[in-house]
């Protein structure tokens, strides 16, 4: 890669680190960058009121919302919307989501680091074309297997199952991962894996002891990104699911559109409903989160 | 490779199967359990299957699920579970085109044996209709629905206050368009993002100029030939005209029925007409009661001057099928729940719903519906119908129907001239 | 399993190429040679995550190949027909217009979204925390789904019973259905995927202008450069390799753009935002011609594999990031 990144020293590549760099100070001394400001509040707008549109529509009664308008705080807000979305079935389909979410997360992690590992301290030809497959992989889109993908579910007789998604999930998410986990896990210095072995450690204990703890962040990062595949999938879901058992949030929505008929604030609050876990992690996590949601980009 | 190592590596793959297949419990869908399982196309008329299979299961040992498929996805989400081992046992269908690619592949059990040993329940159709779900003359549906004939809609209010009467003629159609217009009242709701809504105006105009032999023809030929008929054009060139002169306002493109946004324009009295099945009754009733009951207006297609179709000729769906897949685990049970479609209970519930039966007996039925004038309207207009038209969509296999569908939508929104249109048609 | 012989035959085939070797270790060559051997893993390792992988993203890819060449309606098995789908690819005027569409929404997706992304990543790079508060807002768009995205969209854009209907009258345009047009529903999807991916696009640059030195920008001071030639002379040029990954996601991420176009316009009205995904969509599960759909993504394919490399050609793998925004 590039020079300025493989100069940089790990401890301080993350976007949030706390020792501002010079630039911008300076900056505010010349003149406040009121270009950029407008820019930014512009976008502000572009950005926050479809957002603001879209919670204020979830208090608004169905029968007031046309008439209203968009932006005006509801006369007579109501919660009616959240009760109905859960009535319609949305928990069961955050519950399902939630399913899946771990299962992928789950596989993504135990496979990108044991690949990770090996492609990082195997030093044979093999695992470097391991790793270059796996780059390989980056530029297949879902969109265009979706077909055997399709095939094989019905082969194995998993359509319609929670499974029929986990598992081509986890594996469009992998090469990404694997990615992300061999930069990370590069980046434990030679120094301590000498010492593990100087210590006797086989290949189990360096990878459980030493590389696992050490890749903690590369891990997390990739746990997340996962995460938001699972979480936000849509194509998988529509081709390999049907029925309500095996729904998930996305599908739920998706059917809502015409369940709802035109009932805007009922949808949207469905909307709401389907992102809050993801914005409470974005409240706790927010690091990981926006690491993982970069892939490997940020690292 | 030293031992260890291989350990570690099957445990850790132990640990992603064990991950992948923990899941699978949680989830696992419909096929495998021992219900039987019944797909609807998800609308407000299934109360009426609802309660046929909660009698169904009381005296039955076999338990019956409806499962209600959302009516935008209802044919591909068959398609891919008749694909799969999770098919469902009965299932919803449209009869013709729409069932014809699972007969080709045995996939659906022939009813003929079952209609002879259940002679009574066989006649207890129309004749006409029951002759409609069978495929190269092996019955393979029954019918489940009530007769769907496409019928004009209109807001009686809308029209008092315009002081205009509804349109007995295509110059009368033509006619009030300008005067809705100038009420600033969209003439005709139309659902332009479901195009099959817009298909409704061309399978009656194409009927009524040059009668039902053009559509046969091409139903025939499988899409291939028949288009270039010049009646398919004439009728093409009208709704263009219709579309130029605002018949439809200038937002019906992303319009959508299945969300009901047409029929609330309708109800709202924002449109004065709109051309639609008559499952838009139900639909109505549904969304505002009062307003089904007291001022939505109803009437026959107009007759076009010099046409050569009957104009009592009608479109839309002789009913709707349910069929049986061949390897369904529960066949006589299967068998047994088709019955329940002609029973007594099951008739009364699709008449409490504005539906009119395709059972003989339907005329006294009709009597007793909510809404008896709209029940006998629709009644008389499909049994003296000297022709009824199935959708085309519905009439023609998937790999036409679908570029069908596309152009027509292309030349309701003017992206294709009514030449372009026909030249297309002609091409698929 | 069928994985393994490819993933042999990818061992065993091409020489790793020169440069950034994946398996190069920080430290030099003299600290190698005196590592002793315990403690790396065997390549049986990458085994596992390999297969997996093979079985659900490679062999799909050798199955789209052959169902290329099929005629496959999801019911019984694929029927040979050779070149078939492959002749009538070429001829149909969907596809031509479904590249079309897909090529101008890339083009405009480029052109829309690095300038914005780049402008507010690198404002948003800055330290003062009212910067950190904002961008911390930009970024919400990115915890939703692109169902959720478009299903907001399309009902805030409805001509009848959204705010449209009620802003529509009162700006005295009276009704406004931009989902409707022609054209303007092609502009809502570029502009839905703007507002979707800009964010993400805009934490790239932020990292990246993060990276370069400040002291760089001292010495521009020095000069007595300004804020703008500051920008065009050490800004830009350092943010070269963002740009480029970036510009690669962009590209793949709108060649393969397909969940918002479903949900919001069904690529219509008429053909008019049908692009090759949704064409392959259409083709497969609504026409059930599965073969010929096959054929549309195994082009797609292609286009995407094409773009990657080019990448890489021009970057190297450590650049390569995630291509998979737009799933």
């Amino acid at each position: 890669m590039s020079v300025h990144t493989a100069e940089r020293p790990t401890s301080q590549q993350r976007p949030g680190g706390r020792r501002p760099a010079a630039l911008r100070w300076r900056a505010g001394r010349q003149r406040p960058n009121v270009l950029g400001w407008l820019g930014a509040l512009v976008w502000l707008a572009i950005v926050g009121v479809p957002l603001y549109a879209l919670l204020v529509a979830t208090v608004q009664r169905s029968e007031n919302y046309t008439a209203e308008g968009p932006l005006t705080p509801p006369s007579d807000p109501t919660l009616d919307n959240y009760v109905k979305a859960v009535e319609n079935g949305v928990l069961g389909f955050v519950l399902n989501t939630a399913v899946v979410t771990v299962a992928v997360v789950a596989i993504v992690l135990v496979l990108a680091a044991m690949t990770g590992f090996a492609v990082v301290r195997s030093r044979t030809r093999w695992t470097s074309g391991v790793f270059r497959l796996f780059l390989l992989g980056l530029a297949i889109p879902s969109q265009a297997v979706i077909i055997p993908v399709y095939l094989i579910i019905l082969e194995l007789g998993l359509y319609d199952t929670l499974t029929a998604i986990v598992l081509p999930t986890a594996a469009f998410a992998l090469p990404v991962c694997v990615l992300i986990l061999v930069g990370s896990m590069r980046d434990i210095s030679e120094e301590l894996y000498e010492a593990m072995a100087l210590d006797g450690a086989g290949s189990v204990r360096t990878f459980l002891q030493l590389v696992v703890p050490l890749s903690r962040s590369g891990l997390s990062t990739i746990g997340v990104y996962a995460a938001l595949q699972a979480w936000n999938g849509f194509l998988f879901p529509l081709i390999l699911t049907q029925s309500m058992e095996s729904r998930v949030i996305t599908m739920g929505l998706y059917e809502f559109q015409g369940e709802y008929r035109v009932d805007v604030p009922g949808l949207l609050t469905a909307v709401v409903l389907a992102t809050v876990p993801l914005f409470i992690v974005y409240l706790f996590a927010r690091r990981s989160l926006v690491q993982g949601m970069m892939g490997v980009g940020g690292k | 490779m030293r031992t260890p190592r291989l350990g570690s590596v099957a445990g850790a793959t132990a640990l992603c199967l064990l991950a992948a297949t923990a899941c699978s419990g949680g989830g696992g869908g419909g096929g495998g359990d021992d219900q039987m399982h019944v797909w609807m196309y998800q609308d407000t008329l299934v109360v009426v299957q609802e309660g046929a299979v909660e009698r169904f299961n009381e005296a039955s040992e076999t338990e019956a699920v409806i499962d209600e498929v959302p009516g935008d996805n209802y044919e591909e989400r068959l398609r891919t579970a008749m694909g799969s081992s999770e098919r469902p046992d009965v299932f919803f269908n449209w009869g013709g085109g729409s069932i014809e690619p699972y007969v080709e592949q045995d996939m659906l059990q022939p009813l003929d044996d079952m209609l002879a040993d259940n002679p009574e329940f066989a006649e207890s159709f129309i004749p006409s209709i029951l002759e409609a779900g069978q495929v190269n003359g092996v019955q393979y549906g029954i019918p489940l629905r009530g007769t769907q004939p496409v019928i004009l809609f209109y807001n009686e209010t809308v029209f008092e206050e315009a002081g205009v009467e509804p349109p007995e003629t295509w110059e009368d159609i033509l006619g009030l368009v300008d005067t809705f217009k100038e009420e600033g009242v969209t003439p005709f709701a139309l659902a332009g993002a479901d195009p099959w809504t817009e298909q409704m105006w061309l399978q009656y105009l194409v009927d009524r100029i040059g009668g039902p032999e053009v559509f046969a023809e091409i139903v025939e030929s499988k899409g291939a030939e028949g288009w270039d008929d010049p009646a398919v054009l004439e009728a093409a060139q009208m709704v263009r005209e219709l579309v130029d002169s605002g018949a439809f306002g200038d937002s019906y493109a992303s319009v959508s029925y299945t969300e009901g946004a047409a029929s609330t324009l309708l109800s709202e009295g924002r449109a004065a007409m709109h051309l639609m099945g008559s499952w838009e009754y139900s639909t109505i009733l549904d969304q505002d009661e009062e307003f089904a009951q007291e001022n939505l207006g109803y009437v026959e297609f107009p007759p076009i001057e010099g046409g050569e179709g009957d104009p009592d000729n009608v479109v839309g769906n002789p009913t709707n099928f349910f069929s049986v897949t061949a390897e369904t685990e529960h066949m006589d049970a299967a068998l047994e729940f088709l019955t329940y479609t002609s029973e007594e209970e099951y008739v009364a519930d699709m008449v409490a719903n504005g539906e009119v039966p395709t059972t003989v007996n339907a005329e006294e039925a009709v009597a007793d519906s909510p809404s008896p004038d709209f029940a006998t309207f629709q009644y008389e207009m499909v049994r003296d119908a000297p022709h009824f038209q199935l959708s085309w969509d519905q009439a023609l296999p998937p790999d036409v129907a679908t570029p069908m569908v596309t152009e027509i939508e292309s030349l309701f929104n003017g992206q294709s001239t009514p030449e372009q249109f026909v030249d297309a048609l002609a091409a698929l | 399993m069928t994985g393994d012989p490819a993933a042999e035959g990818s061992g065993a085939g091409g020489r790793p190429p020169r440069g950034p070797r994946p398996d190069g270790p920080r430290g030099g060559s003299a600290a190698r040679a005196a590592v002793p051997r315990t403690g790396r893993p065997g390549p049986l390792w990458a085994v596992p995550g390999l297969l997996y992988f093979a079985f659900f993203a490679a062999l799909p890819m050798v199955l789209v190949a052959y169902l290329s060449l099929t005629e496959w309606g999801g019911l019984g098995t694929p029927r040979f027909v050779g070149m078939e789908n492959w002749s009538r690819l070429t001829a149909d005027p969907l596809m031509r217009k479904a590249v079309g569409l897909s090529l101008l929404l890339t083009v405009l997706s480029w052109a829309v979204q690095t300038p914005i992304s780049l402008l507010l990543g690198v404002w948003a790079a800055g330290r003062q925390r009212s910067r950190a508060v904002l961008s911390a807002i930009f970024f919400l768009p990115l915890l939703l789904s692109s169902a959720a995205i478009a299903l907001i969209w399309r009902a805030l854009l409805d001509p009848n019973f959204g705010p449209l209907a009620w802003l529509g009258p009162r700006l005295g345009l009276g009704s406004v259905d931009v989902l409707g047009g022609t054209n303007s529903a092609f502009l809502v999807i570029v502009f839905v995927s703007a507002w979707q991916f800009i964010p993400l696009h805009m934490l790239l640059y932020q990292g990246g202008a993060r990276q370069i030195p400040p002291s760089l920008y001292q010495a521009a001071e020095i000069d007595g450069a300004g804020r703008l030639l500051a920008f065009w002379h050490i800004t830009l040029p350092q943010l070269r390799h963002t740009v480029t990954t970036s510009s690669v996601l962009m590209v793949v991420g709108s060649l393969t753009y397909f969940d918002t176009v479903l949900i919001m316009t069904g690529g219509g009205p008429g053909t008019s935002t049908t692009i090759v995904p949704f064409l392959m969509y259409r083709a497969g599960f609504e026409s059930w011609e599965l073969g010929y759909a096959s054929t549309i993504a195994f082009t797609l394919v292609l286009v995407a594999t094409v773009v990657s490399l080019l990448m890489v050609r021009f970057t190297g793998f450590g650049n390569m990031r995630s291509t998979r925004e737009g799933m």
